[in-house]
Parts: C-alpha cells; sequence; structure tokens
C-alpha cells in the first residue's frame, strides 16, 4: 500500500511539478513501482497516468509511452485504461511520439493476439477483458493503415508500413515454419496459422483474406510512386521483400510488382532513384538467397533482372553460395536420414519430447503420439496439408500413423504449388468472402504455378465415380465449378481406405497401432471435407463445447479429457450431432461412402484397442469402441464425459496437454459420427435432443401463406447474411423449390422481383433468378411425359418477369437483361416476344404518348444479337425480329437495325443466306407490289402514258387502285435500305437493283437514287462489279446508270477502268451521250471531237454540261478542247454529213455565246480567225461573226477584217453565206463603206439592189476626195459619180489611213 | 547528439576506423565494425595477406606486424593504422555479432559489398525493437588518403543528419541529395528495422 501511495504521489508531481527534470524523474520512479507491483494494484494507478497525455512537454509523453509500453505487457488484463492513450498518442503533434506509439502498439498487438490464440486454445473461450482489447487494437490496427496513406510525418508512415507487412505477416499462413504450437514464453510471432482454422473471436479466413488486401495496399503505393518520398518507396520495397521471404504463398505476386515497378522516375523532391533502384536490387539478391521452391524456381527472371541492375556479379555470387549451401544439405541428408528429418522437422521433436517429459507418461508410444498431436494440429492449423496428406500415404505408414501432415513435414517443405492449394482451400471454405481475395489470388498466380496445382490436384480425382449424397449441397456454384477445388473437396472418401490398407503393414502396429487407426480416422475426416467443415463452423454451438472432443490418440485420453473437463464445465450438447447421421458404409462399398461425417475405421480390432478402451472404461463411460466383424460394420468411437473422480485426478495436467486436446477438438464434431452419438448419449445428454416439430396439417391457403412467409424471411435474411457462401447457395436452392411450387402467386413472384433488381448487379439477383430458372427447368425436363404445362407455365412466367423487372428497374445501358437471356436455360416464347416488343413495337405511356425509347431500341438489339451468337436453338426467331426491325418505319429503329444486320449479322455465315433472302424478298416486294399496282392501274385507266409519269397519274386514277399502290418514298426507303445496306457489304447484290430499276415504281427509283450516292461512297474505290454491272446494264436502268456514273465521278478523277467501260459501253449497247458527260473532263481532244457532233445533239442542258466537262479538263491533260477550239468544233458540224438538224447546231452557238465569260471576245476573234480560213466556209460562220459583233460591238474592226477576207474569198459565190454577210455589212455601216466598196461591181451592184438604201449613204462615202480617187471606176459608176471620177496614185495609202481613222473611231466608241 | 552511429567496411580497420576516430573526437556516439569473415591486412605480397580474427587486439596485430618486418608496415601505412586504431578501441568488431550492442540509428557503410551484408544481415535479424534504422554507403576506397577524406564526408553527413531535424527519417531525401550535391558524392541508403 505504501508503494502505492508512493506512486500516487510521484505521478502527481509528474503532473503538476513545474520542472521538466522532476516530472522526468518522478515519472521514472513511478515507473519502477508500477512494474514492481502487482497488476492489479498497478491498475489502480493508471488513471493518474492517463492524465499525462495532455502534458504539454513531449518527454513526458515520450516517458508516458514508455511505461505504457511496458507495463500494458506486463499486465495486458488491467490496460484498457492505457489502450486509448496509447491510440491518441498515435496522433501526438510530435512524430518521434507518434513513431514510439506505432511500435508500441505494434507490440502490443501482437501481444494481444497471442494471448487471445493461448486463452482460447488453453481454456477453450476469450476472456472479455481480451476481447475489449481487441476492439481497441482493430481501433489501432485502423488508425495506423489510415496513417500510411495521409500526409504527415515520414517517421510513423515508415513505421505504419512495418505494420503492415506484420500484419500481412501474422495473417498469411506460415508454411514454412513448423513451429506454429503455441507454446508459451516463446518469443515467436503469432502466426494466423495457430488458430487453426476457428478461432470464437478471430475468424481466420477473415484475417487471412483482409491480409492479402493490404498487400494489395502495399502493392499499390508502387503503382503510384511518384508522389512519395525516396525513403517511404525504399521502406515499401523492403517491407514486400521481407513478405516474399517470409511467405512464398506471396512471392509471386510480390515478384512481378517489383520487376513491373520503374525506379527510374523524379521523386517529387527530384532525388535519388539510385537507392530506391538499389532497394530493388538488394531485395531480388534477397530473393536469391532463398532456398524455398518458389523461389529458385524463379532465378532466371531474378538474373535478368539483376542483371538489368548491373548486379549480375553479385548474383551469380549469391547463387553460387546457395547452391553450395543446397548441395550441402544434401549431402547431410544422404549421411543421415534421420538426423535430416529432426533437423528439418526442427522443433518438433522437441515439443513431443518436451510434452512427453512434462507429462511423466512413460508409455512407448507417447513420443509418438504427442508428435502426431502436433502434426494433428498442423493439419487444422496448416491448411497446405489438405492438399498433400493423400500424397505420402506410403510415409505415413511408416511413420505409423495416417497422419499425412505430418509426412508431409518430414518431407519438408511444401511446393509452391502445394501452398497455393492451401491458401485457395482456405479460401475457399471461406465462401463468398474469400471469392474475391480468392480472384486476386488466381489472376496473380504464374500460369505454371497454376498449371502445377491444377495437376497437383488431380491427385485426388476418384478413380471410379462416386455417387456422392452430399453432392448436391456442397456449394458447387458455378464460379467454384471452374476452380479446381470441386475435384478437392469430392477426392477425400478415398483417402481413408488408401490409409486403411496401408496401416496393417505398418511396422509400427505392434507399439502404436490404436493410435494409428484412430488418428488415420481423425485426419482423413478431418481432411474430407474441408470446406464444408470450415464453411460456418461459429454457428455451431458444439464447436464451442470442448467435451466433444476427440483426442488424437487413446493413450492420451484419459489426461486429455480429464483437463478438459477440468476446464470446462457445461451441458453436453452432444446429442446434436445426431444430425449427422451417417450410414456405416461397408468396407467394400466405396461407393456408398458418405463424403463427411464418418468415421471409418476399417481396422480389425486389435488386442491393445481393447486395452484401451477398457482402460479407459473408467474415465470415459460412454466411451465405446464398437468394433463387429471386419468386412461388414465400420467401427465407430467416441469420447464422452469421462467421471468426475477421473476429472479431478487429471486436472493435474499441464496445459499443452490441454492445448492439444482442444486442438483436436477443432475436428472433433467434424468426424463425431451419429452412431457415436447414439451408442454413447448419456441420460443426462439426452435432454438435450432438439424436439421434433409437430405436424400440423394445414389447408391449401395456409400452406400458400407459409410458403410465402418462408420466402419473404429468406429473403430477408438474405440480404443481412449474403456474405456466407453456404447460406446464399442454400437460400437459392430453397427459394428455387418454393417458386417452384407456388401456383402463380404474384405477391411472391413480385416480392421475388423486387428483391432480385436490388442486388441484381452485384451478382446474387442474377445468380438466384438463374438458380431458380434452372430449378424448374429441371422440373420441365422431369416432367416432360407427364404435366409439362405447370412447371413450364411458371418457369414461362418467372422468365418474363424477371426480365421485364430488369427492364424497368435499370436504364437502358445496363447489360443484365441480355445477360438474363443469354444464360437461362430456355428462351420461351414469351420472353421472345418480350424482346421483340422491345425492339419493335411502340411503347405508349400513361397517356398514349409514344415513348420509345432508342436506347431500349439498341439493347433490346443488343440482347438479339448475343443471343444469335449465343443461343443457335433461338437464332431463328432472334433474326426474325432484327429483320423485323430492319424494315421498321422508324427511322432510327430502322438504322439501328440494318447496322446490326448488315455489320454484325450477316457477316456470320450461318445467317448471312437467310439475311440476303429477307432483304431481297423486300426489295423484290416494294418494286413488284407497285408494278403490279402500276399495271393494274394501267389496265383501269386505259394505258396512255408510260413510265413514271403513268404511275403518278394512275395514282391519281382510280380510288381504289390508290388505296392499294400507295407507296411512298419513305416506304419505299423502308423496304429498301436493308438491301442497300447488304450492297455495301457485298457489291454483287447491286446486280439486282439494275435488274429490276426498269420496272420499279417511281417511289423506289427515288429511293434508290437516294441510296446510290450512300451506297457508292461506302463501297469507295472497290466498285469492280459495279463496273461489271455498268458494262453490261439490264435494259431499263439508264437513268440509273448515269447517276452513278455521275456519281463516280464527282470529286474524283474517274479511273482508267471506268473510263473505258463507259466508253465500250457507248459504242455498244448504249448510243447515248449523255453517258460520256461525266467522263468527258478526262477524254484527250482526239477522243472528244468525234463525238461532239453527238453532244451538240444532246439538249441544250446537257449539252451545257458537256460543254462544261469538256472545258474543265482533268488535273493531268488540262481541257480536252479550249474555248476556241468548241467553237470551231461547233462550226464544222455538218448538218447533212452527222445528221443534226442546223437548229441544233445554232442553238449549241447560242449556248457558247451566252457563256460570255467563257467564250470571250478574243475566243471568238480566235475562233473566227481560224474558220475564215477554212474551205469551205462553215455554213454558220457569217451567222456567227454577226452574233459576235452583236456580242461585243468592239470587235467592228476586226469583223471589217473578216469581211475582207470574206470578199476575198469571193463570198457571193456561196448564196447562204452571202445573204448573211449583206446583212452583217449593212448592220455594220458605216464602217461596212470600204468593205463594200471592194465588192466587184456586178456584186456591189446587186448588193446595192438588195439594201436600196445602201447607195445614197454609200455615194456619200465615196464622194469624199480622199475616198474617191481610190475606188475604181467602174465601182463608181455603180454608184452614178463616174463623171467625177478620176485616179488617184496614192488610193491605196488613203484607204489605209481611212481604215486607220475607222478603227480610231471604233476605239473611241468603246 | 542525438543518434547512435555505426562505421562499417570491410574489415573495420581502415575506412571505418578512420570515420570512427573522426566521429568520435567530434563527440558523436559512434561505434565500428567489419563484415568480412576475417580481418585482412595487407601482407608481403597480395597473396600473402595477415589474416586476423576478429576481436584480435589492434595492438596484438601492432606488436605481430612490427616483429614481422617494421619497415615494409611502416611504409604502407599500417603500422600507424594499427595505433590509431588501438587508440580508438581495443579490437575489430565483427558487424554480424554485434546485436549485443544495441541498435543504431544510422549506419554508415563504404563500399557497396559492405552495404550490401549489413542490409541484408538487418533484414534477417528479428525485428523486436521496431526502431528505424538508416543504412547509408558512401563509396570510398580502401587507401589512407582516401579513408581520411571519406570519414571528413562521413563527420560533414552525419552533422547534417543531426541539424536536420528531430528524427532523420523527415529529412533524409533532402539531406542526402543536398549532400550529393555539394560534394559530387552518389550516397546509396537503405531503412531497415531493429
Amino acid at each position: 500500500m505504501a508503494s502505492r501511495d508512493q506512486a500516487v504521489a510521484l505521478l502527481c508531481a509528474a503532473r503538476t511539478h513545474g520542472d521538466v527534470a522532476i516530472k522526468l524523474s518522478s515519472l521514472r520512479q513511478a515507473k519502477d513501482i508500477l512494474l514492481s507491483v502487482d497488476p492489479s494494484l498497478a491498475a489502480e494507478l493508471f488513471p493518474y497516468l492517463v492524465d499525462l497525455q495532455y502534458s504539454p512537454h513531449n518527454l513526458v509523453r515520450k516517458m508516458l509511452l514508455e511505461i505504457i509500453g511496458e507495463i500494458s505487457m506486463k499486465a495486458m488484463e488491467h490496460c484498457h485504461l492505457l489502450v486509448p492513450v496509447l491510440l491518441a498518442l498515435l496522433r501526438d503533434s510530435d512524430p518521434i511520439i507518434a513513431r514510439d506509439a506505432v511500435a508500441s502498439g505494434i507490440h502490443f498487438y501482437c501481444a494481444v493476439l497471442e494471448e487471445m490464440a493461448l486463452q482460447f486454445h488453453q481454456r477453450g473461450k476469450v476472456e472479455r477483458w481480451l476481447e475489449e482489447l481487441w476492439l481497441w487494437m482493430l481501433k489501432f490496427k485502423d488508425s495506423v493503415f489510415s496513417m500510411a496513406f495521409e500526409a504527415g510525418s515520414i517517421g510513423p508512415k515508415l513505421l505504419a508500413l512495418k505494420f503492415l507487412e506484420t500484419y500481412i505477416l501474422l495473417f498469411t499462413a506460415d508454411t514454412n515454419d513448423s513451429d506454429n504450437s503455441v507454446v508459451g514464453g516463446s518469443r515467436r510471432l503469432f502466426n494466423i496459422s495457430w488458430l487453426g482454422g476457428y478461432h470464437p473471436v478471430l475468424d481466420p479466413v477473415f484475417f487471412m483474406s483482409d491480409a492479402n488486401r493490404t498487400l494489395g495496399i502495399l502493392l499499390d503505393f508502387l503503382r503510384s510512386p511518384r508522389s512519395l518520398p525516396g525513403s517511404l518507396i525504399i521502406a515499401i520495397v523492403n517491407c514486400l521483400s521481407a513478405i516474399a521471404r517470409k511467405r512464398p504463398i506471396h512471392y509471386d505476386i510480390i515478384l512481378s510488382a517489383l520487376l513491373d515497378f520503374d525506379p527510374n522516375f523524379e521523386t517529387a523532391k527530384g532525388v535519388l532513384p539510385v537507392s530506391i533502384q538499389y532497394s530493388l536490387r538488394t531485395a531480388f539478391l534477397g530473393f536469391l538467397r532463398c532456398t524455398s521452391h518458389t523461389i529458385i524456381e524463379s532465378r532466371d527472371r531474378l538474373l535478368m533482372a539483376l542483371r538489368a541492375l548491373n548486379a549480375g556479379d553479385a548474383a551469380d555470387q549469391v547463387v553460387r553460395q546457395v547452391d553450395r549451401m543446397i548441395k550441402n544439405g544434401e549431402r547431410s541428408s544422404r549421411e543421415s536420414r534421420f538426423s535430416t528429418r529432426d533437423d528439418q522437422q526442427s522443433n518438433q521433436p522437441v515439443i513431443s519430447m518436451d510434452q512427453s517429459r512434462k507429462r511423466s507418461m512413460p508409455l512407448d508410444t507417447d513420443e509418438q503420439a504427442n508428435g502426431h498431436v502436433v502434426s494433428l494440429k498442423r493439419t487444422r492449423y496448416d491448411p497446405s496439408s489438405m492438399a498433400t496428406h493423400t500424397d505420402h500415404s506410403e510415409k505415413d505408414s511408416i511413420l505409423g500413423n495416417g497422419t499425412a501432415a505430418n509426412a508431409s513435414l518430414v518431407d519438408g517443405d511444401l511446393t509452391p504449388a502445394e501452398q497455393m492449394i492451401a491458401m485457395i482451400g482456405a479460401l475457399l471454405g471461406e465462401g463468398e468472402r474469400g471469392a474475391e481475395s480468392l480472384e486476386i489470388l488466381i489472376s496473380n498466380i504464374h500460369p505454371d504455378l497454376l498449371a502445377d496445382i491444377v495437376i497437383t490436384n488431380m491427385k485426388h480425382l476418384p478413380t471410379t465415380f462416386l455417387s456422392l449424397p452430399k453432392v448436391g449441397s456442397l456449394p458447387i456454384s458455378r464460379q467454384l465449378g471452374s476452380q479446381t477445388s470441386p475435384a478437392h473437396v469430392i477426392a477425400p472418401p478415398i483417402i481413408p481406405t488408401q490409409s486403411t490398407s496401408l496401416a496393417p503393414s505398418s511396422h509400427v502396429s505392434t507399439s502404436a497401432q490404436p493410435i494409428n487407426i484412430l488418428s488415420q480416422a481423425d485426419t482423413s475426416n478431418a481432411n474430407s471435407f474441408p470446406t464444408d467443415s470450415k464453411r460456418d463452423p461459429r454457428r455451431d454451438p458444439r464447436r464451442l463445447d470442448p467435451r466433444r472432443t476427440m483426442p488424437p490418440a487413446p493413450t492420451s485420453i484419459v489426461d486429455d479429457i480429464g483437463v478438459v473437463e477440468s476446464e470446462f464445465d457445461g451441458s453436453s450438447t452432444l446429442s446434436k450431432s445426431s444430425s449427422f447421421s451417417v450410414p456405416t458404409p461397408a468396407e467394400n462399398d466405396l461407393d456408398a461412402l458418405p463424403l463427411n461425417y464418418t468415421v471409418n475405421v476399417k481396422e480389425e480390432p486389435t488386442p491393445e484397442l481393447d486395452q484401451v478402451s477398457t482402460k479407459d472404461e473408467g474415465s470415459c463411460t460412454a466411451e465405446e469402441l464398437v468394433h463387429t466383424s471386419e468386412s461388414d460394420i465400420v467401427p465407430e468411437h467416441s469420447y464422452s464425459l469421462p467421471d468426475e473422480d477421473n476429472r479431478d485426478a487429471l486436472a493435474v495436467s499441464d496445459f499443452e496437454v490441454a492445448y492439444d486436446a482442444e486442438t483436436s477438438f477443432v475436428e472433433s464434431d467434424e468426424y463425431s459420427s451419429p452412431a457415436d452419438s447414439k451408442e454413447c448419449v448419456t441420460e443426462e445428454t439426452f435432454g438435450d435432443l432438439a424436439e421434433l416439430p409437430l405436424y400440423v396439417e394445414l389447408d391449401e391457403a395456409q400452406q400458400r401463406n407459409e410458403r410465402n412467409t418462408a420466402i419473404e424471411r429468406i429473403i430477408e435474411s438474405y440480404g443481412k447474411l449474403s456474405d456466407a457462401d453456404c447460406g446464399s447457395q442454400m437460400r437459392m436452392a430453397l427459394l428455387a423449390r418454393l417458386v417452384a411450387q407456388i401456383d402463380a402467386d404474384d405477391d411472391v413472384v413480385e416480392l421475388l422481383q423486387k428483391h432480385i433488381t436490388v442486388d441484381y448487379r452485384q451478382q446474387k439477383g442474377h445468380e438466384l433468378v438463374l438458380h431458380i430458372l434452372y430449378h424448374l427447368h429441371s422440373l420441365i425436363a422431369v416432367d416432360a411425359n407427364g404435366n409439362p404445362s405447370y412447371a413450364a407455365a411458371i418457369y414461362e412466367k418467372f422468365l418474363v418477369a424477371a426480365a421485364k423487372s430488369l427492364l424497368d428497374a435499370f436504364p437502358a445501358s445496363d447489360k443484365s437483361f441480355c445477360r438474363l437471356l443469354g444464360e437461362v436455360p430456355l428462351l420461351s416464347t414469351s420472353a421472345l416476344k418480350l424482346l421483340e416488343n422491345l425492339c419493335y413495337c411502340d411503347v405508349f405511356d400513361s397517356h398514349g404518348n409514344e415513348v420509345r425509347d432508342v436506347e431500349r431500341v439498341t439493347q433490346g438489339l443488343g440482347a438479339v444479337w448475343s443471343l444469335i451468337l449465343g443461343r443457335p436453338k433461338d437464332r431463328q426467331a432472334c433474326l426474325d425480329i432484327a429483320l423485323k426491325c430492319a424494315v421498321h418505319s422508324q427511322d432510327d429503329v430502322r438504322a439501328k437495325a440494318i447496322r446490326l444486320v448488315a455489320n454484325k449479322l450477316y457477316q456470320l455465315s450461318y445467317i448471312s443466306e437467310n439475311i440476303e433472302q429477307f432483304a431481297t424478298s423486300m426489295l423484290l416486294s416494294a418494286v413488284d407490289q407497285q408494278s403490279s399496282d402500276v399495271e393494274l392501274s394501267q389496265s383501269a385507266s386505259v394505258a396512255q402514258r408510260e413510265g413514271e409519269v403513268g404511275t403518278q397519274e394512275a395514282l391519281i386514277s382510280g380510288s381504289q387502285v390508290q388505296s392499294v399502290s400507295t407507296m411512298s418514298l419513305p416506304e419505299a426507303q423502308r423496304l429498301l435500305s436493308l438491301f442497300f445496306a447488304l450492297c455495301t457489304k457485298k457489291p454483287s447484290l447491286l446486280q439486282l437493283v439494275f435488274d429490276v430499276y426498269g420496272r420499279a415504281p417511281k417511289a423506289v427509283k427515288q429511293a434508290v437514287h437516294r441510296h446510290i450516292p450512300i451506297l457508292i461512297r461506302a463501297l469507295g474505290p472497290s466498285y469492280s462489279k459495279l463496273l461489271q454491272i455498268i458494262s453490261d446494264p439490264p435494259e431499263g436502268c439508264e437513268n440509273l446508270l448515269m447517276l452513278v456514273v455521275q456519281i463516280l465521278t464527282q470529286e474524283t478523277t474517274p479511273s482508267a477502268d471506268l473510263i473505258a467501260t463507259v466508253k465500250h459501253l457507248y459504242e455498244t449497247k448504249l448510243k447515248d451521250a449523255t453517258i460520256l458527260i461525266p467522263i468527258l473532263s478526262s477524254l484527250s481532244k482526239s477522243e472528244v471531237l468525234p463525238i461532239f457532233p453527238r453532244l451538240v445533239g444532246l439538249p441544250i442542258e446537257k449539252f451545257q454540261m458537256a460543254i462544261a466537262h469538256i472545258l474543265q479538263g482533268s488535273a493531268h491533260t488540262g481541257p480536252a478542247l479550249s474555248p476556241a477550239e468548241v467553237l470551231v468544233a461547233i462550226h464544222v458540224i455538218s448538218p447533212d454529213k452527222d445528221g443534226l438538224p442546223l437548229k441544233k447546231i445554232m442553238d449549241a452557238c447560242s449556248a457558247c455565246f451566252e457563256q460570255r465569260t467563257v467564250f470571250t471576245q478574243q475566243v471568238l476573234a480566235k475562233a473566227l480567225n481560224q474558220m475564215v480560213d477554212q474551205t469551205p466556209l462553215p455554213l454558220l460562220f457569217v451567222r456567227t461573226v454577226i452574233q459576235a459583233i452583236d456580242a461585243f460591238p468592239s470587235l467592228v474592226d476586226f469583223v471589217m477584217e473578216i469581211l475582207s477576207k470574206l470578199v476575198g474569198r469571193e463570198v457571193w459565190k456561196m448564196p447562204k453565206l452571202w445573204v448573211g454577210f449583206l446583212k452583217c455589212v449593212s448592220q455594220t455601216l458605216p464602217h461596212s463603206f470600204s468593205v463594200l466598196l471592194q465588192l466587184p461591181p456586178p456584186q456591189l451592184e446587186s448588193a446595192l439592189n438588195k439594201y436600196a438604201n445602201l447607195r445614197g449613204p454609200l455615194a456619200a462615202y465615196a464622194c469624199q476626195p480622199s475616198i474617191k480617187g481610190s475606188v475604181h471606176r467602174s465601182t463608181l459608176a455603180v454608184l452614178g459619180l463616174s463623171d467625177e471620177m478620176h485616179i488617184q496614185p496614192s488610193h491605196v495609202q488613203t484607204l489605209q489611213s481611212s481604215n486607220t481613222a475607222s478603227t480610231q473611231a471604233a476605239a473611241n466608241l468603246t | 547528439m542525438k543518434f547512435r552511429y555505426a562505421m562499417v567496411c570491410s574489415s573495420n580497420q581502415n575506412r571505418s576506423m578512420e570515420a570512427h576516430a573522426l566521429l568520435k573526437r567530434n563527440g558523436f556516439d559512434v561505434c565500428s565494425y567489419g563484415t568480412g569473415a576475417h580481418v585482412k591486412l595487407p601482407g608481403p605480397s597480395i597473396r600473402e595477406p595477415n589474416i586476423y580474427e576478429f576481436g584480435t587486439p589492434y595492438k596484438h596485430m601492432f606488436e605481430e606486424l612490427r616483429r614481422k618486418d617494421p619497415e615494409l608496415y611502416k611504409r604502407n601505412g599500417i603500422l600507424p593504422m594499427l595505433k590509431r586504431n588501438s587508440a580508438v578501441k581495443l579490437a575489430p568488431q565483427r558487424w554480424q555479432d554485434n546485436a549485443a550492442d544495441g541498435s543504431f540509428d544510422v549506419v554508415f557503410s563504404f563500399e557497396e559489398k559492405v552495404f550490401d551484408m549489413v542490409v541484408e544481415d538487418l533484414h534477417n535479424r528479428d525485428h523486436v525493437l521496431l526502431k528505424t534504422v538508416l543504412v547509408i554507403n558512401l563509396e570510398v576506397k580502401d587507401n589512407h588518403e582516401e579513408a581520411a577524406a571519406g570519414a571528413r564526408l562521413t563527420l560533414d553527413l552525419c552533422q547534417a543528419i543531426e541539424d536536420a531535424a528531430e528524427s532523420w527519417e523527415e529529412s533524409i531525401d533532402e539531406v542526402i541529395a543536398a549532400f550529393e550535391a555539394k560534394h559530387r558524392r552518389k550516397l546509396l541508403y537503405s531503412i531497415s528495422f531493429y
């Protein structure tokens, strides 16, 4: 008490004294006292300590932390007050204190964990205070984890990373370490494998998968290293390397992460990639030093990586060292097999020895028994043994018992494949929760390793087919089925036989046969249903009952049971185990072997065994080893309540023995055979038998009601417990059966629907629906010859309801609907109808408005597509839907459907023909329906028209015809779109378009015209098929042909093939020059000139187009003809020779003159100049001259020259031209006087006769003195001026000067 | 001086002892070790080194070598070095056997191979204390001149580490970067735990 008061005083001083030094020294003294007194006494002082956390002095807080760290280890039971302080100090402003708090916390965490394991193993339960502490530890874990992410000081973060590492190491089964027995006082770190699969507070599977997640966290750090300081990255690499070396299961994942990690980045602070790189190097070298199988296998990769890091030499050196080490190991193993075994088993024999010594049981089987116990524990702890135990049956027998795990231990390390299998097994056992981790795990497994795993597991495949009654309830869901585990689960039934057959031959049978038998049964059974047994251990109350313990060997039964009993009281619930009633199979009847819950000790009872049982009789009242003849009945054994006396007498056994018992009891309820319990049920336990429920007769309504309630309850619980795998499987099966029983009860279906959609996307709903549907489907199949209608009706209804609810619940982008239809066992007609409606029918909302959601159509079509691909049986039906949509009246729907059909479905060889047929028939129906209508109308309204015009008129005439034959353009397009879409994929289909074009009605033609440009554009340059059609077009398709050629030549230079084809066509079949227009620009002069008259012969607008093309020319060759040449070409056409009416030629000329920008003054002048020299003169020459002077008056002087030339060419001899000449002259007065005067007198005379009004002005002109002299006398005579006439020598000159003058005048005019 | 330092080279004779001596003079809490299997000192030729077990006192080596060939060992600086060493501590110590010496905050190595061994050794120890330790490698050639220069650099870096922050974790990246920039020497570092 005095020390207490002293401590209180010191702690008060530490809190209140002003001097830090005194505070600290007081604290130090207080600490000594606290550590020296009894923990419970110390606990009274804790409140004083707690206050110190608020001290402003860092040193005080640091000291406090130290005290807490030490004292919490010593007085764990009392330190619930201190742990919150520890947690608070994690957030201390001083990084050093925060860091130390993490460190203390990690220590404490491990200690609590260890204590929990120990406590449970020793006493079968965990004290309340410890559970509370554990809750604090969970908080600690969360804060430290978050510390690793948060921004903050690096020091605490490093420790937080260390905690992550520790956490992973703690909760990843340590397969290397054979010392995983819980031996008090051992400094070994706790490992999850201590728990052996079950702990009331710690769920091993949860923590194992949590460890995997944590590893993921660590690995994630490496993915975004930029944000981290270099020191953290180095620490992370080091942590990962440590994990990989200590837990080879994670090695592959970590190695690939490290190999992928590129340290050559600039850190945030811009430094130190060298050290980071070096940390990788160190990690890889560290891996090389390991002798674990997994790591040695990856040696090449490591060496490569190290060479890349310039560490090849160091790597080689390490490899040499390791090889030498391995060789040495092998040599020593050769020298002494047993010593090797000892070495490799490390401390296992030591423990056995230790235990046997403590128990002072001089039985010669003792050591073996204990060794066996340890191995048993291992069997439970270490899931890996599940995978390996069958492989070692031979060694088992040598060792004298059936514990394969023991043998595998002797064998040394497990192979990586076996470790992996162990891991997978553990995760599988966890069910749904494990699935995620499992997926991650499997996705990370190296393919080689995966193959190994599968091969290793194949050993477990049954050699003969076993009809397994339990299979039905095994969770062989589809996901699980794809993994290797089922084989593993199914395999065990063989094991007992194997080991049994071997057991008798074992050489140690003399001493340990009973043990063999029993342990053999233990292990084999314990291993035979890892999945089942682990599935939900906590819900089984029997688990907690230590009396259900089956001690591993009879030799230890006495004390084990005794101890257990001494520590636990409470009513036995043994009787409940009768629920596992299992037939006891005859030895040879392997097929009838149930998978679970049977202890098959097929062994002739040995004398020892009998002795043992008799010896045990006193202690185990109910224990019986019932042996009947070897051949027919399997002996069962059971252990039950020992006598009070014995219990007391044996209570002195040390805890390790107790622990043994406890560890083994973990398996116990799994193999307690029902027969046991029946035989050994004592009176007191009998009372605990669950009473059978009363049988109540229900009327139909009640039944239905019950069913509905049941479903509701299942669904409700479903939500809460959805993470438990077995539960959900069971629930699904139940629901499926219940649904099958319900006759059209809408409520339930609705309820289910709601439930399904709620978590559909989390797979659950989907799985449930499929489960139900498959169940119903199987009912249909079973009922096939009975009354299939009932199940079928429910099936149909449920499917449609589910599908509808999916549609209602999820947006169109959701894939659930598609997936459902794709995976259901059978697509009913109503489901197809639903799909069709989704795609095709208009949807109306409550107001009657159309609410078609195009997205929905897309969804529907998507479903259709996937169904066509995935369900051959429903292919035709789905194709029909798609095709129907492809001629939908609504453009967007049709477009979507056509895209699907043409782009996706048409590629599928098995339906392309159908599609083609359908499209063709649509095209033909469009064409023929209309053309038959046309015929009808024509006959009705007395054929007086033809072609398209006729159609229109036909539509107007006769009302009854109109009603049938109305084919609008949209309608035609509706029917044609699909076909054209197909044409882009298969151009040869175009032939049909050309074929039917001629007889197609106008709307169809228009539709074709609209589609053709798109089609040709889509075809691109690969229109060879089109050329083929062009070269030999069917009749009636000229317009289409023109259009096609026109489109083909638009924008691009036509290809040589096209030109040749078109030319050929023009020369052979089609005489219409229109076809040539589009290609004119690509033709040369010599090609154009021969066809020029044909062009002139075209309607004027086409001619203009042709001219435009000709003048445009191609980029390469330039225009075929210049404008002047065009004019000349027009003029040289001879109406007689070329068979063209003169009118056409004149029109052509006029057309040219209209284009004054092209046919300019200069062009005209040039053309006229050329033509005036031609012989014969073109017929229209003078006419053109007149037109030219009309169009361009400034040409007058040039025209005068032309006229003079005409005079020179004796134009009067060409009557048609002469008229024109005179007309021109008369129009161009007064400029033409000089020309007139050049005419010979007779011609002048006749001219003046024709144009009498010329005479006066001409005479006046000639009278001018300057002119008169130059004019010929006879001419003057014609003019009546001969009297005054006298010749002037310089008349030529004068003429010239007058010419100049007139030119000037003309210039002035312009 | 907040931290505890360890200087490690191969034989705990030249580089680590040079740094040990200098740091000790400057008031640092410092120890020194070698990671080799034995203590090796140059002999009359390359093939004839003088080999001692760790734990052999420097004085003993000094006496022995002086007996063998005082001229040679004086000339190549071995004797002065041993004399200096014996003034610093009794005998060379092996890093791998230093668990009893407690934990260090900062460990310096002067050769990559040594760095590797230190890091690997720390890695293989049980991390019971959960105390971080910084391991730094400063490449120093194994001769007297370089060792002296290396020791000065080490002192400089140690002072920088001491001055930078209350705990080296917060500042190590900057300190190292600054050192590299200042002295144009590359450093390697790693972080381990006790």
